[in-house]
């Protein structure tokens, strides 16, 4: 009796599962579950179909490219477009008789690399996808999954293409070139120049200092000191609690422009911190252990002494020292020539009258030290099974070379004309990575700025993100006080001219450091490694632990907790 | 009376005062969050909102009105509670009142109890479950976010000790005059359960709304996140940001970090759950007392 009402019960409750499961499958959702299946499956059963339609029956039926797209959270596409389908996608897809079908997409960072991984450990890879490291790269090519573009590179690519990576002096080439073989698209990335000391302009003039006095537009850290000592004592907007200079907890970063960091302190001593270079005796180091690291600690913890950084150094937030900054707290900002566009805009929207001016800060012997940027550190790659890996380089010659050079193409299609001029984010392009000759800034920054003086013309501006920056300067000199006007006239006739200043004058002192692979010892050591570094330099510089001997400390025990080997290990990576 | 009124009345106001305490703990964070959403960018930007709102403006409200993916977004994760939340109740009661009998009556009760148990504490990790929600084709359905979390052995074991700790004679005097197992069920227990479903549809209903990570795994398109997953992938660490983002996908994420406008979606997002609590709240507080009231 019993045994059969539990029958009936179990009976029921798979009839319930059974239904639901049937729902599952018919009612859910068709389209996406089958597509899945069938990208899966790779690109290359779709499109061998394809590629066979080609040659004997119609010419129209498009290859079928699925691609793995990496997504911003503000792409800002018009009503009705997406990832999927969008000007850029359409344009291709017309252009090269494609269908791109996107496997998946994921935001940039963490939630990109963690698809990536999923979709790799089922086996699977779409026909071209963005990865972001090197190690990826190596692995993919070590377990044969990625395919060789070598001849299709040097067949397919157009000499600007190749123009562009050549520029790089091989230092983008050769970081996907493995056995002599290319095996990933790379991304380039030019030198992103020094940290800037962006100065508020009116607070110098309220309290009628005088900056720079001969016209180099080069601070010594000295004279950084006293301004930011001025201000403090000066007030000028007569706040609460003001503030010399205000940074992050970090403290340094591992790129030249570090934003918020203390890096232009630290180059000027002579320090990189966070990087490997060879130095002058000619090995491997680690800037953040050289003596010239403690000499740039020691600098800033006698201003922290002295109150001219923010007492509460170590626990501001990004957005505290935009804060800080927005209420005329402080008056002063490290960072790239691009801080004033996304940064330095909320000073301005809150205060109409602040102006910044940037200025380089420089060494002992009068020279600005940085470093050249990692050349590439995004790729995209090729599924070895597609059967057409020239798609992928006619995709980058489509929209690297011909978008930038073709006024006819973006006629033909206006929708991509308007995608440029209203800022839509680049991630809506197939592929989402940077391909520009290592000089792009300053060779757009010298039309922009003819343009301006009138010994050019708006035509003359090879792209069309410097075109709408010149309208957007052009009216903010006639007034209109809009808020992009003043950011675009502060990053470019202000940050990229210093920079472009700094490279005519023979100003910049160039150290090339290497960026190394993730080594064996790195994946169990180095998140302790940094962490140490972190703890220590933060102590350091509000006192709470003794510079001389915690530096000492630091390093000694940076070295036997792996720093040692790793050293070896990177050096292996980059012989001499 | 007085005499005797003064010391419960001090242990009062002690006890009022660290309940307050507690409370706006709780609640302050929540209402700077709707002092933001309501306030002007420039003055989030300069951090000067406290609990109350500065240069009141509803622009957040009205870009959200116009944000077809946030309200998509919305759907999506209003189906998928009400999906999960049935499918919960359909597997938990059954299972439960299963588990509720002893070997006698159900041989096999200890051996599925303990794969219970031991699926409670162990699970494959994250990338064999989706190989197998993959292999499965459910990647990119609404049933990737339900199916995997379709039983919650928790809720088993709370809704069985509920179903034990009611009279045997109950259940008894039922079978005597002639009913089932599912009628038993069905028209004794599951109405005297009523607290105790409540309790579990609320754990469903709240977890299956905020959960924001399966969607980030199993929707492989923007458009088909769910609402968690979707605020989630608009709060930015401009921090990190900088070391790998181009100056103008900065600028695009800069408008967007005006933290005003995801103050405002988080509101946005919550008020379904602050409508719902209420409503569940007092069987959650006489789920807890039920069982105090003994014969």
């Amino acid at each position: 009796m019993e045994k059969r009402t539990l029958r009936k019960i179990l009976s029921f409750l798979l009839a319930v599962a059974m239904l639901l499961a049937l729902a599952a499958c018919g009612g859910g959702n068709d389209t996406p579950s089958s597509g899945g299946n069938n990208s899966s499956n790779g690109g290359g059963n779709n499109s061998s179909n394809g590629g066979g339609g080609n040659n004997d029956e119609t010419p129209s039926a498009p290859i079928v490219v699925t691609m793995g797209r990496q997504t911003t959270a503000n792409p800002k596409f018009p009503d009705g477009d997406n990832y999927e389908n969008n000007a850029y996608t359409r344009m291709a897809e017309a252009e090269l008789n494609i269908d791109i079908v996107d496997e998946f997409e994921a935001e940039n960072g963490e939630d990109y690399n963690r698809q990536v991984s999923l979709i790799l450990s089922g086996g699977g890879m779409p026909a071209m996808m963005k990865v972001s490291s090197k190690d990826e790269v190596t692995e993919l090519y070590e377990s044969g999954m990625i395919a060789d573009l070598t001849d299709v590179y040097n067949q397919y690519a157009s000499d600007y293409v190749k123009g562009i990576y050549d520029s790089f002096e091989g230092r983008a080439l050769d970081r996907v070139t493995y056995d002599g073989k290319i095996v990933a698209i790379p991304a380039t990335a030019s030198d992103a120049g020094t940290s800037m000391c962006w100065i508020r302009q009116d607070w110098v003039d309220t309290l009628g200092l005088t900056v720079d006095e001969d016209g180099d537009r080069c601070l010594t850290t000295d004279e950084v000191k006293a301004i930011a000592k001025a201000f403090k004592e000066g007030n000028p907007e007569g706040v609460d609690n003001p503030v010399g200079m205000a940074f992050d907890s970090a403290l340094t970063a591992g790129s030249s422009e570090g934003t918020n960091m203390i890096n232009a302190f630290a180059y000027a001593k002579g320090a990189y911190p966070r990087l490997w270079y060879y130095n002058d005796n000619g090995e491997m180091t680690y800037g953040s252990t050289t003596p010239e690291m403690k000499e740039a600690l020691r600098l800033v913890r006698d201003w922290y002494n002295e109150g001219i950084i923010d007492s509460q150094l170590g626990t501001r937030t990004w957005d505290d020292i935009t804060s800080l900054l927005t209420n005329g707290q402080c008056g002063m900002v490290f960072g790239a020539w691009h801080v004033a566009d996304w940064l330095l805009n909320n000073v301005y929207s809150l205060n109409n009258n602040a102006v910044f001016t940037p200025y380089a800060v420089i060494d002992e012997n009068g020279k600005v030290n940085c470093t050249h940027a990692n050349a590439t550190g995004e790729y995209v790659v090729v599924n070895a099974d597609f059967e057409h890996p020239e798609l992928a380089i006619e995709i980058l010659n489509l929209f690297y070379d011909d978008m930038v050079n073709s006024q006819e193409l973006l006629d033909k299609y206006p929708d991509v004309n308007t995608y440029l001029n209203t800022g839509v984010d680049g991630t809506a392009r197939p592929f989402n990575i940077e391909v520009k000759s290592n000089t792009y800034l300053l060779d757009e920054y010298a039309c922009l700025k003819a343009a301006l003086e009138g010994t050019g013309t708006k035509e003359e501006i090879p792209t069309a993100e410097e075109r709408s920056n010149y309208d957007s300067i052009t009216a903010y000199n006639e007034g209109s006080g809009d808020v992009t006007g003043w950011c675009k006239i502060h990053s470019r006739c202000k940050g990229v001219d210093l920079l472009a200043y700094l490279t005519d004058n023979n100003l910049y002192n160039w150290i090339s450091p290497v960026y190394p692979e993730t080594t064996e010892t790195m994946n169990t050591r180095w998140s302790n490694l940094q962490t140490l570094e972190e703890e220590t330099f933060i102590k350091i510089v509000t006192g709470a632990t003794d510079l001389d001997s915690g530096f000492d400390e630091f390093v000694s025990n940076w070295k036997s907790q792996g720093g040692d080997t790793i050293t070896a290990e990177v050096a292996e990576q980059f012989p001499q | 009376m007085i005499d005797k009124g003064v010391g419960p009345t001090i242990r009062k106001v002690i006890i009022y005062a660290i309940v307050i305490f507690l409370g706006l703990i709780c609640l302050l964070p929540l209402i700077n969050i709707v002092a933001i959403s309501f306030s002007g960018s420039a003055a989030v930007a300069a951090n000067r909102v406290g609990l109350v709102p500065v240069d009141f403006t509803t622009t957040a409200y009205n870009r959200i009105l116009e944000d077809n993916q946030f309200w998509r977004s919305f759907m999506i994760s209003a189906v998928r509670v009400a999906l999960q939340l049935v499918l919960n109740l359909v597997l938990i009661i059954p299972t439960a009142y299963v588990m509720t009998k002893n070997r006698r009556e159900f041989r096999a009760r200890d051996i599925y109890m303990n794969l219970l148990i031991f699926a409670m504490l162990f699970n494959g990790g994250m990338i064999p479950t989706y190989i197998v929600v993959r292999n499965l084709g459910l990647l990119n359905t609404i049933w990737a976010l339900i199916l995997p979390g379709a039983l919650p052995i928790f809720n088993v074991i709370l809704m069985m000790n509920f179903f034990r700790s009611q009279p045997k004679a109950l259940e008894e005097a039922a079978v005597i005059d002639g009913a089932s197992p599912l009628q038993v069920l069905l028209r004794i227990l599951v109405p005297c359960a009523k607290p105790s479903i409540a309790t579990v549809s609320l754990f469903s209903i709240v977890g299956s709304w905020n959960d924001f990570f399966s969607g980030l795994i199993y929707m492989q398109h923007v458009e088909d996140y769910p609402i968690m997953t979707y605020i989630q992938s608009l709060s930015i660490d401009l921090a990190e940001l900088v070391k790998s983002a181009t100056s103008s996908t900065l600028e695009n994420l800069t408008e967007l970090s005006n933290r005003n406008l995801n103050a405002a979606k988080i509101v946005v997002a919550v008020i379904p759950l602050l409508i719902i609590y209420p409503f569940l709240q007092k069987y959650l507080i006489s789920g807890m007392t039920v069982g105090s009231v003994k014969e």
